[in-house]
């Protein structure tokens, strides 16, 4: 194999049928698990240590050049979450104190007594949650503050724009939406991509690589083909390094574009999508 | 225009989109009103009815929401409308759909001004419409029902899928029929199936019947290729066949067909016998039949619109009555519904009228 580019990709399906990982099972130190929305069960990441995982989330963490802290986290804590990689990344960032979203409650007292700038971090839904607990109360944080928004809204029956959440979070929580960031992950990766505002573009950390890739001949697309995104993720040395993600994207020199699900897409005939209601 | 009349300028039009519509001769036409009303003159006369008489009243205006951009569901409610002599309001998608802007363009002068048009859905539309047809999700039929008065009726066609179950198929007879009917529109339909339960008529019978389809599903597309996929309806059906090949590797009980190296078609055997989420676009699912064939497909039973059957008896449509679907048909005839079929359950043209009686005097005493 003379490059990289060479390896295989695993389709992240198989992380659902099989287990992935290149050490003895007996070794496993951790397990996450994806959600497993659509009826299929669900897929799991083997861990022989957790090690390498965190450094890789602090240090890709630095590497895009995202603020240190201090961190206020409106997503559950490993303690309540204990198969969610997501969890387990914010509390490799964050401390357990920053947690303030208990049980699912966001204590919003935490928010109002924010005197200096802050990190928010959390799942889009989070925010959405948030912005609706608040209603038509504004809570300015201090300028200078950040947010870190991450996953979509699967399940939900939800769906905005990046530019309208990151619109809604300027507009109650005064955050700027060039200070917020986008984080492209998953459960069966160690590394995780970065976009900064509301029309960024993703980039990852020096030890991971995303092509953009025709779906059917898996060559990398020109400067603006659209295609599925291959992750290589040189931290997942436990499992498989190669991934080919189901998400669509642009690419954009050496970042790529996603293309989340258009909500003004056209619906494809009457035939119903079997995962329109296994989602719920 | 009368009933008649009607009936010959809506065939007239409708001869360009056969390939959609199956035949729709004027006396089709009639032959499904007479099948509703239970006489084809209903709308234009008084007709017997008990010790009376009895005319059918067509709503004044219908209005049409169309949510889907294949022009199946379009056509059809907007013939019935039409044969029914109603103005029509009908709200396209964004984008639109060529065949019925052209369809309306073929009426006669008369008909064509009872059509309106619009990818909007304009102020005073749903007011001023006597009934509302809405295909859609379960959430625009909610919404459009909650906006509806009492006074208007109100008919929702809910998005569904559909199956097939070979029952007693030994020499595989079926296989072209299951290929046409799985390929036909690239799966956009509602009758559609996405995948065929098979009975498991001796071991191995149903990844048997998987192969054969495969053959059959190559044949098909040689004749009738499938229309062009954009780059997400591509990438839908490589991550399937990337996710089922990993599978088919470890796993016996799942096998994998892949037409060609452009995505033509796809055949999936998988033991696990739940209602798969599909990408569509021709990618065809076998799976040996269950015993409780309603509770495996779980959450999407309710969801079913047309099951095919093979061989398409009574009997077998009576012991698959829990899938609840709104017809049983034979496969490899699926994609050709006759005008009378109750779609969702309903007689589509006699659930739109109300009627009139007339008790004559002669015999009463002034």
């Amino acid at each position: 194999m003379a490059c990289w580019r060479d390896i295989p990709c695993v389709p992240q399906d198989a992380f659902k049928h099989a287990d992935l990982r290149s050490f003895p099972a007996h070794e496993t130190a951790k397990t996450f698990r994806t959600s497993g929305t659509t009826g299929e069960g669900f897929g799991q990441h083997h861990f022989r240590t957790l090690e390498i995982y965190e450094t890789a989330v602090r240090e890709g963490w630095r590497s895009a050049g995202l603020p240190a802290g201090p961190f206020l986290v409106i997503a559950p804590h490993p303690d309540e979450a204990p198969y969610s990689s997501l969890s387990h990344m914010l509390a490799a960032l964050a401390p357990r104190e920053a947690f303030i979203a208990s049980a699912g409650i966001i204590d919003l007292d935490r928010l109002r007594a924010v005197s200096a700038p802050v990190c928010l971090l959390g799942t889009a839904l989070g925010f959405l949650h948030l912005m609706e607990k608040l209603g038509t109360e504004k809570i300015p944080l201090p300028p200078g503050s950040t947010a870190m928004e991450t996953g979509g809204y699967k399940g939900s029956g939800r769906n905005i724009s990046r530019e309208q959440l990151y619109g809604m979070i300027a507009d109650l929580l005064g955050i700027a939406p060039e200070n917020i960031f986008n984080e492209y992950g998953m459960t069966e990766l160690s590394s995780q991509f970065y976009a900064r505002g509301p029309r960024g573009l993703h980039r990852g950390p020096p030890w991971a690589r995303a092509v953009v890739a025709d779906p059917v001949t898996l060559q990398e697309v020109g400067e603006g083909g659209t295609g599925i995104v291959l992750v290589y993720d040189a931290a997942n040395v436990g499992s498989v390094v190669g991934i080919r993600t189901q998400d669509l994207a642009i690419k954009r020199g050496d970042a790529f574009e996603l293309l989340g699900r258009d909500p003004a897409a056209l619906p494809r005939g009457c035939s119903r999508a079997a995962d329109e209601w296994m989602t719920r | 225009m009368n009933t008649i009349d009607r009936a010959a300028a809506i065939a007239d039009a409708a001869q360009p989109f056969r390939s959609v519509l199956g035949p729709v001769a004027a006396e089709d036409l009639l032959a499904w009103l007479g099948a509703e009303l239970g006489n084809r003159e209903a709308l234009d006369r008084w007709v017997g009815h008990g010790p009376g008489k009895a005319k059918a009243v067509a709503p004044r205006t219908i209005l049409h929401v169309v949510a889907g951009n294949t022009p199946h569901a379009a056509l059809q409610s907007l013939i019935g409308g039409l044969l029914l002599g109603s103005g029509n309001l009908v709200k396209l998608p964004r984008g639109g759909i060529i065949e019925v802007d052209e369809f309306v363009s073929r009426l006669p002068d008369a008909l064509r001004a009872t059509v309106v048009v619009s990818e909007d859905l304009p102020p005073g539309w749903l007011a001023q419409a006597g009934a509302v047809i809405v295909y859609g999700s379960d959430e625009t039929l909610a919404r459009f029902r909650g906006l509806v008065s009492p006074s208007q009726v109100f008919v929702g066609h809910g998005h569904k899928a559909s199956l097939g179950i070979v029952w007693h198929d030994p020499e595989f007879v079926s296989c072209d029929g299951a290929a046409r009917d799985a390929s036909l529109f690239d799966q956009q339909g509602c009758l559609s199936p996405r995948v065929f339960y098979v009975r498991e008529e001796r071991p191995g019978f149903a990844r048997e019947y998987a192969e054969k389809l495969s053959s059959a599903m190559d044949r098909f597309n040689r004749s009738h290729p499938r229309g062009l996929l954009t780059v997400e309806e591509k990438a839908e059906i490589a991550n399937l066949r990337a996710a089922y090949r990993f599978r088919a590797a470890n796993d016996l009980r799942v096998a994998l067909w892949e037409g060609g190296g452009n995505m033509d078609w796809t055949v999936v055997y998988e033991e696990d016998a739940w209602l798969p989420a599909s990408p569509l676009n021709r990618v065809i699912f076998v799976k040996p039949l269950p015993d409780d064939i309603a509770r495996a497909i779980g959450p999407a039973a309710g969801h079913i619109g047309a099951v095919g059957l093979f061989p398409c008896t009574e009997e077998l449509a009576d012991r698959f009555a829990s899938l609840s679907p709104s017809r049983f048909c034979p496969v490899g005839r699926m994609q050709d519904p006759p005008w009378t079929w109750h779609n969702g359950g309903v007689a589509r043209l006699a659930s739109l009228v109300k009627w009139v009686d007339f008790e004559p005097s002669s015999g009463l005493t002034a």
